[in-house]
């Protein structure tokens, strides 16, 4: 602990430097970027990765952070390898590197470990997707939440779910639950068993598969014989295709697919490679406002590289963009200072359908997700009214 | 095998803080001990008594996930760790009894354990107690009494101090009538019953021993990361762990373990390191240098006993 680390050596030389070079350009901040680019979640890491690297790259372009004389932003980048403690030696790194917060973990043991590990320097951390609620009532000061948990997201996806299906004129009366048992998959499935019989929904029947699992065959005959009105799928991406895959071969046509979270539903990558597959499905997950022009052309940008313009790209641009915010009105990447900047945060620069930010206890109490539903090769907004691009369809044609 | 490269293996890894304060190293030696541990707590079992086992995360989840359960009910993180310790040894005990009383050896008994650990991880997945998916989580609070330490330094030699026990244990057993009596076991089991051995509770003892070792790294584990699921507790990856290490290592050596652990962890750390940024490359480096360890090697390390 007493060898002086390398952020000290850096501002030391800096400071040694700084008479001989008057007019020099101010110092770069370190931003650690954690995303799982090895392992089961790779696919989930690159997209966050890019994400934050838009965004750091918009800052740069832009001219720096104003509050901090223009200096630049500048990515530490660690592969949490899809494990927590992958993530917590990469917050060591990122530590050693002087870095003035971490922004990212995906998935919620690698925030939960990350987030942790973190606290112990008073390191500032943004939360991009984990949506584990104890991530953000451990009482952590350094802990940020900028996305909603799953208790916000389950309650949004019911009553939207019920709107949906009264303005139908209710056609739908049963549903089937498919989910993955892990963390997500499991926790939503609990908390829709005891939601959905209190909206009027009838639960023939719940299903639970492992990640990965590598046939749908059985959870498909079963959902063919009770026949219901709704499948409510939770699963990753891999999961939820081979699952849309064997509905159609079996033909089974429910009046609607709604997932919560879904790995797949929303995500342009499946729409691309199965239309037909896509075509209708209904979702409500994290997903930014398409009526804000910034919107549109992060997604132009992304396009622009072949990538797929999925909400971790949306949550991680805006993460950033919040922390570059926060740093520009601390005047200073001091991290308690950081840290008070980001707990006041009012920042409404994003591209999510948040409003302005507003942290309770480290989670953004504006945050809340949205119902997208796959029409015509794309995926529109259709709930919240305010931010919608479309209306819904339902049920199925 | 004389004590000496034992104490000089124990001296040359108490003397890293003192050559690095860097938290990285620190935290890297961390993780390979808690390997390290659980390997030894295999090779007891697998290496001196011959018994392999695929199953080890059986233990080293049940340590973890004790210890863990314990400290959301009030109980002192010492005192949860000595009950982690002794659950992990109940469940070895347990397997054991049932295993080995039916007669399972070689392949049949490896699979049996693999099959326990699955049984547990699924349990561990779905019981509500347990947290379920969402797993279990320590409460961060930094004080020696809930064994969390503020330096990383301190954890480090915990971990070591447990690293060293575990390595005078086997030592001892090794010089021991005990370890005498594994030996002639694990060699022909029905010439050292026809000896006057009582196989059954020489596996059975050594099956307890062995878990009680691998529940203590499970132990150190979710002290260290304050977080644990049942992936991360009874996965295979922990089981595979545990029994790579001592055939990189040397099986049934008192040191095989901690030289494999060290090097195997430190071999993934390095190949990170050069492999740059395309990821998966190390992964893939790492596994062509294990089949050339195995194939150039294959006693291990530090070379199978005599």
């Amino acid at each position: 602990m007493s060898q002086p680390t390398r952020r000290a050596v850096l501002t030391a030389a800096a400071v040694l430097a700084a008479p001989t070079i008057p007019r020099a350009q101010p110092a770069s901040v370190k931003l650690g970027i954690l995303q799982p680019v090895t392992g089961a979640l790779a696919q989930d890491g690159d997209l966050g990765r890019l994400g934050a690297q838009l965004a750091i790259e918009e800052v740069n372009a832009g001219g720096g952070i104003p509050g901090l004389g223009g200096a630049k932003l500048e990515m530490v980048f660690g592969d949490a390898r899809s494990t927590p403690d992958a993530g917590t030696q990469e917050v060591e790194r990122m530590q050693s590197e002087g870095v003035c917060a971490i922004v990212g973990g995906f998935a919620s043991p690698i925030c939960l470990a990350a987030s942790q590990a973190a606290a112990r320097y008073g390191l500032p951390y943004v939360v991009d997707v984990g949506v584990s609620d104890s991530i953000v009532t451990r009482g952590l000061a350094n802990t940020f939440r900028f996305a909603p948990g799953f208790g916000k997201v389950a309650s949004v996806a019911l009553d939207n779910l019920a709107t949906l299906n009264d303005a139908a004129g209710k056609p739908a009366k049963t549903v089937v639950l498919v989910h993955e048992d892990g963390l997500f998959g499991s926790g939503l499935a609990k908390l829709m068993q005891a939601e959905l019989p209190k909206r009027g929904f009838e639960i023939l029947d719940t299903v639970a598969h492992p990640t990965p699992a590598r046939d749908m065959g059985n959870i498909a005959l079963r959902i063919r014989s009770l026949a219901p009105d709704l499948i409510l799928p939770s699963d990753y991406y891999a999961e939820f295709v081979l699952l849309a895959r064997t509905l159609q071969q079996q033909r089974i046509r429910p009046k609607g697919i709604y997932g919560v979270l879904n790995g797949a539903a929303s995500n342009y990558r499946f729409v691309k490679e199965f239309p037909t597959l896509a075509e209708g499905l209904l979702d409500c997950n994290h997903w930014a406002d398409p009526r804000n022009p910034k919107t549109q052309a992060l997604r132009q940008a992304v396009e622009a590289r072949g990538k797929s313009f999925a909400y971790n790209v949306m949550l991680n641009y805006s993460c950033v963009l919040l922390v570059a915010d926060a740093l520009s009105r601390a005047g200073s990447a001091d991290r308690a200072r950081l840290t008070e900047a980001l707990a006041g945060s009012s920042f409404s620069g994003h591209i999510m359908p948040y409003g302005p930010t507003r942290f309770v206890g480290g989670q953004n109490e504006g945050a809340s997700p949205v119902n997208t539903q796959v029409q015509g090769g794309d995926i529109k907004v259709i709930f919240p009214a305010a931010f919608a691009d479309a209306k819904p369809v339902f049920p199925a044609a | 095998m004389r004590g000496w490269p034992i104490l000089a293996v124990l001296a040359a890894l108490a003397a890293v803080p003192a050559v690095t304060s860097d938290n990285i190293a620190l935290n890297f030696m961390v993780g390979a001990l808690i390997v390290a541990l659980a390997a030894q707590g295999w090779n007891l079992l697998g290496g001196f008594g011959g018994q392999l086992s695929f199953g080890h995360a059986a233990f080293y989840g049940t340590g973890a996930y004790v210890t863990a359960l314990l400290q959301q009910h009030g109980v002192n993180a010492w005192a949860g760790a000595a009950l982690g310790v002794a659950a992990g040894a109940l469940v070895g005990a347990v397997i054991g009894f049932l295993s080995f009383r039916a007669g399972l050896r070689g392949s049949y008994f490896a699979l049996v354990t693999l099959a326990f650990a699955e049984v547990l991880r699924i349990l561990a997945n779905a019981a509500p107690f347990t947290g379920g998916a969402a797993g279990l989580l320590v409460r961060l609070d930094v004080r020696a009494a809930n064994f969390q330490f503020a330096s990383r330094v301190t954890f480090f030699y915990v971990a070591l101090g447990c690293v060293a026990a575990a390595l005078l244990l086997t030592w001892s057993i090794g010089r021991s009538r005990f370890g005498a009596q594994l030996a002639a076991v694990r060699e022909n089991e029905e010439a050292a019953r026809a000896l006057g051995i009582d196989a059954f509770a020489t596996k059975l003892r050594a099956i307890t021993l062995s878990a009680a070792i691998t529940a203590a790294a499970g132990v150190l584990y979710v002290q260290y990361y304050l977080y644990i699921d049942a992936g991360l507790a009874y996965g295979t990856g922990v089981s595979v762990a545990a029994l790579l290490a001592p055939v990189i290592g040397g099986v049934g050596t008192v040191l095989g373990p901690v030289v494999g652990a060290v090097a195997l962890e430190g071999l993934g750390h390095l190949t990170r390191l050069v492999a740059g940024p395309v990821p998966g490359v190390d992964q893939v480096l790492f596994g062509l240098m294990l089949v050339a360890a195995i194939a150039f090697v294959p006693g291990g390390l530090v070379g199978r006993r005599a």
